[in-house]
């Protein structure tokens, strides 16, 4: 008898401490720089091409007609003047998809992603609630709560504002943003963006990006200092020129 | 659905120009079919973000001094390729090439440069290989 209930102390032991094992498990440490990784034949790190957004149909013309104005207007040596040309930062997510490294600082309640153009940042808050629309402001970034799920982390993001866009896309203030952040390898890390905006959407649209470690590279400072370019009267890119007095 | 559409789209439409292509810089203001070769005098080059600039006077006959400006990349891209703010200092006689402005304004973009010490910098413009040489 004494011996049994050894047993099953013992083995209601084990169980106990792999749960708390599991429960405590450290994330993986995302910490450091990292660049844009696109991927090569062969490599199972390479990440699944982007799909166009699903978008309702009559969305859709309008999107496609606005990209072959662009288009269009490139061609014409006329590019449209876009947010760069007003020192706009990207915001989220398109601060994801680069152009420049990334850097990530990881701490246990907190997780901040900077992307060196512009010098972005955002704010991942860990094991706080997510807030309602009413209780935030929109801006570029929005309001991020994460969790961990095992060795990924999932972000949900709300609050961007309407003309902070992702490709062109228009969004609702409905728009829920859900990332999932994983290491596919030790160094190879992926964000797989899945955007939910019913009003605008046929159904849930994901994006994934890929990015390689930057073991040494420190990042750079980026201030938007003496924007020479500027959009004229008509809203076209022009180059300010510096000829001497 | 109509709610946030027609709210959205007075905001909308007055960014809508400026932020349709956010994610979009274009270098579509200079040409990519041909290029100019220019020797001149470096009046300044300037370490700046978004862009960095060289200001170059170019002699163009006898007396005759013409200015241009001429675009680079981000200076992160710059440092991340190996360049540096000092590669270039006021007074060096240099020889760039160039994608000029299609407005015909004397500027464009710096495809190429060659230094005092014999060096030829190469900046990180993306795509560079869709700017035709031309002699």
């Amino acid at each position: 008898m004494t011996h049994r209930l050894a047993l099953v102390t013992t083995a209601a032991l084990t169980f106990a401490c792999a749960l708390v094992q599991a429960q405590t498990q450290s994330p993986p440490d995302l910490s450091g720089s990292w660049e844009r990784y696109r991927g090569t034949t062969g490599d199972p790190a390479t990440p699944p091409p982007e799909a166009a957004p699903p978008l309702k149909a009559a969305l859709l013309a309008e999107w496609q007609a606005r990209r072959d104005a662009e288009r269009a207007a490139d061609a014409r040596g006329e590019p449209i003047a876009s947010g760069y040309v007003h020192c706009l930062p990207d915001g989220v997510p398109s601060m994801m998809s680069g152009p420049f490294p990334l850097e990530i600082v990881q701490g246990r309640t907190q997780i901040n992603i900077a992307q060196e153009a512009y010098s972005q940042v955002r704010r991942i808050y860990l094991g706080k609630p997510q807030l309602t629309l009413d209780d935030i402001e929109l801006g570029f970034y929005g309001r991020s709560a994460g969790v961990w799920d095992g060795g990924t982390l999932v972000v949900d993001t709300i609050g961007i504002k309407d003309y902070v866009r992702f490709r062109d896309v228009p969004h609702t203030p409905d728009r829920r943003i859900t990332e999932r952040l994983r290491l596919v390898t030790p160094d190879v890390l992926w964000d797989e963006i899945t955007i939910e905006d019913p009003a605008v959407l046929e159904k849930p649209w994901t994006v994934t990006f890929a990015y390689k470690r930057m073991p040494d590279y420190e990042i750079i400072e980026y201030v938007c200092e003496d924007n020479r370019e500027y959009a004229d009267e008509n809203g076209v890119t022009r180059l300010r020129l510096g000829a001497p007095e | 659905m109509g709610g946030w559409l027609s709210r959205g789209t007075l905001t909308a439409l007055a960014l809508l120009v400026a932020s349709s292509a956010m994610a979009h810089h274009s270098f579509a203001i200079f040409d990519h079919t041909q290029t100019y070769t220019l020797k001149g005098t470096v009046l300044s080059f300037q370490w700046t973000n978004p862009h960095g600039y060289l200001e170059l006077d170019v002699e163009d006959g006898p007396g005759d001094v013409e200015h241009f400006t001429l675009e680079l990349t981000s200076i992160n891209m710059l440092r991340r390729a190996g360049w540096k703010s000092s590669d270039v200092k006021t007074g060096d006689q240099v020889t760039a090439i160039v994608a000029p402005l299609l407005n015909g304004d004397p500027g464009g973009l710096l495809l190429e440069l060659k230094v005092p010490d014999g060096r030829t910098l190469t900046p990180p413009v993306p795509a560079i290989g869709t700017f035709k040489r031309t002699p």
